[in-house]
């Protein structure tokens, strides 16, 4: 799958307040078809804020996000088919893996008919296979962090949000999940927009990265990855580009602003 | 993965070995009170006297009928507790109506509800179902308000964004995360209404029910029937919350089971 000229996510010159603090001063973006695209910024850079918006969740003070072509917000708006991975799994334990996919799936588009074959494959790909029955508890993780990637992709959403998902594990279990999720958007053709800390994993992950500055934030730079996919995470030239990000930011992030505005 | 066996019957066999011995340990007690005292019967004169009490269709009718108005008054607690703390979770200016009248029935005594149940009632069936109702609900408002209060924004979160809508979330998120909190309220509410309906069976002078006939054999100092009584309500309260109570909720969190298995 590669990435085409038509724009899922459009975001321009959305604002966010809170009680008259701006959170987000004013970000302009968009997310194509297919395209993986990584969020940078420092702690409290509004990017939680940032995702409850591109959710659905809060209307931004001011500016306008249209998803297909059509608002989220204000007149004729519509709700967006999205899959979410949380940074926590946000599994629901009184649940099966099954049936946590099954009541995403109940709630989606996609027929009941395509369920189970679909919940099989994407089992199998996320090599979670032994563990369709199993409670979310017995599981590790890693194992959850995968059912609730499986759960996101599964319900065929316009664009899928994953928010820092791969800070609370362990590094092997973060790598091997990196490299299935690169493989994973290959193939499917996935539009992902992915928030971390880590600059590495967005350079690793991502076709183009969103670099924020501090809060309240702008979009400091839309840097597109000069490296080919499928990548190796220890190619010299991630380490490179690592680097190049690094300088960057370095003064931008350094500093600290504070402004007020009108209230939300 | 382990499949789903008899969960039920698990459930019973592990409560039933620590429920015998604790009954079991009671019999030398009362042995020892009898012995003692001057108004406890012999243990092995009421034994004898079980299996005739326990034939005679006059025992179960009488259990029938305080069984009944615990379990419509219960009922109606539940429902009634269970619409209060919905409001007040929603709204901020009925839970602070709502909190006046659940801080009132809680700090009652019950035997002063059962008598006013009772005086507005005339006596009426309805009264005996009405003190066991409003005795319980504010258990189960404190307890759901809490629950709901405490309730995980987060998974609210992810069922607005894969849009449960308010059905599903409602019975997958919101229910299961409060269950623990409506087992507790309940079980209260249930250890309550039992102590309530005694009382308001005595006070109101009722012909039938198990209160009735307690307090019929203890006027005429029928001590054997006062014991045979007791030992019923005893076996009656614990059989619903070891036979009915603990294996529903068994059945519920059996994925903390799993999960710990």
């Amino acid at each position: 799958m590669t990435v085409t000229n038509q724009s899922v996510l459009k975001v321009a010159g959305m604002g966010v307040s809170y009680g008259g603090v701006q959170a987000i001063s004013r970000f302009d973006f968009e997310v194509k078809q297919g395209e993986f695209v990584a969020v940078l910024g420092p702690s409290g850079c509004g990017k939680s804020s940032m995702l409850n918006v591109i959710s659905g969740l809060l209307e931004p003070t001011r500016g306008e996000v249209t998803v297909n072509g059509r608002p989220l917000y204000g007149e004729g708006r519509q709700d967006p088919k999205l899959g979410y991975v949380f940074q926590n799994h946000r599994l629901l334990p009184w649940r099966t893996v099954k049936q946590n996919l099954e009541l995403a799936l109940a709630s989606s588009d996609v027929p009941r008919e395509r369920w189970d074959r679909n919940i099989d494959e994407m089992l199998r790909t996320l090599h979670i296979s032994q563990f369709k029955d199993a409670w979310p508890l017995q599981l590790s993780g890693g194992q959850r962090q995968r059912v609730s990637i499986a759960r996101a992709i599964l319900v065929e959403p316009s664009y899928i949000l994953m928010d820092e998902p791969l800070s609370t594990l362990d590094e092997v279990t973060a790598r091997s999940l990196r490299e299935e999720l690169s493989a994973i958007s290959r193939r499917t053709g996935t539009t992902i927009m992915f928030v971390t800390h880590s600059i590495r994993e967005a350079v690793y992950l991502a076709d183009r990265i969103i670099i924020l500055t501090r809060g309240p934030s702008n979009v400091f730079e839309d840097y597109s990855v000069p490296i080919e996919k499928p990548r190796d995470y220890d190619d010299p030239r991630i380490g490179e580009v690592e680097r190049d990000i690094i300088n960057r930011v370095k003064g931008v992030w350094g500093m600290k602003r504070t402004e007020r505005t009108e209230d939300h | 993965m382990k499949s789903d066996d008899n969960w039920a019957m698990r459930a019973i066999d592990r409560n039933l070995h620590w429920s015998l011995a604790a009954v079991a340990l009671l019999i030398p007690v009362w042995w020892l009170a009898f012995r003692t005292t001057t108004f406890i019967a012999d243990p092995l004169v009421v034994a004898q006297a079980l299996p005739e009490f326990l034939a005679n269709p006059e025992t179960w009718s009488n259990i029938g009928i305080t069984l009944g108005r615990v379990a419509i008054g219960l009922g109606c607690g539940v429902l009634a507790g269970t619409l209060a703390a919905l409001a007040m979770n929603r709204n901020r200016l009925l839970e602070q109506v709502l909190r006046v009248y659940v801080i009132s029935t809680l700090r009652t005594p019950s035997a002063i509800s059962a008598i006013l149940a009772l005086a507005i009632f005339k006596g009426d069936e309805i009264g005996y179902v009405f003190v066991v109702a409003i005795v319980t609900f504010p258990f189960m408002t404190i307890g759901l308000v809490d629950g709901l209060k405490s309730a995980d924004r987060e998974l609210d979160k992810m069922a607005r964004i894969y849009h449960f809508g308010i059905v599903r979330h409602v019975r997958h998120v919101l229910l299961p995360y409060i269950a623990p909190f409506i087992f507790s309220s309940l079980r209260n509410a249930h250890a309550l209404a039992w102590k309530v309906i005694v009382v308001a069976e005595i006070f109101g002078a009722a012909r039938t029910g198990f209160g009735a006939k307690f307090d019929h054999a203890w006027e005429y100092m029928l001590m054997v029937e006062v014991h045979l009584w007791l030992l019923v309500f005893m076996a009656l309260v614990l059989f619903v919350e070891y036979g009915v109570l603990r294996v529903i909720e068994r059945y519920v969190f059996r994925w903390r089971d799993r999960a710990a298995s």
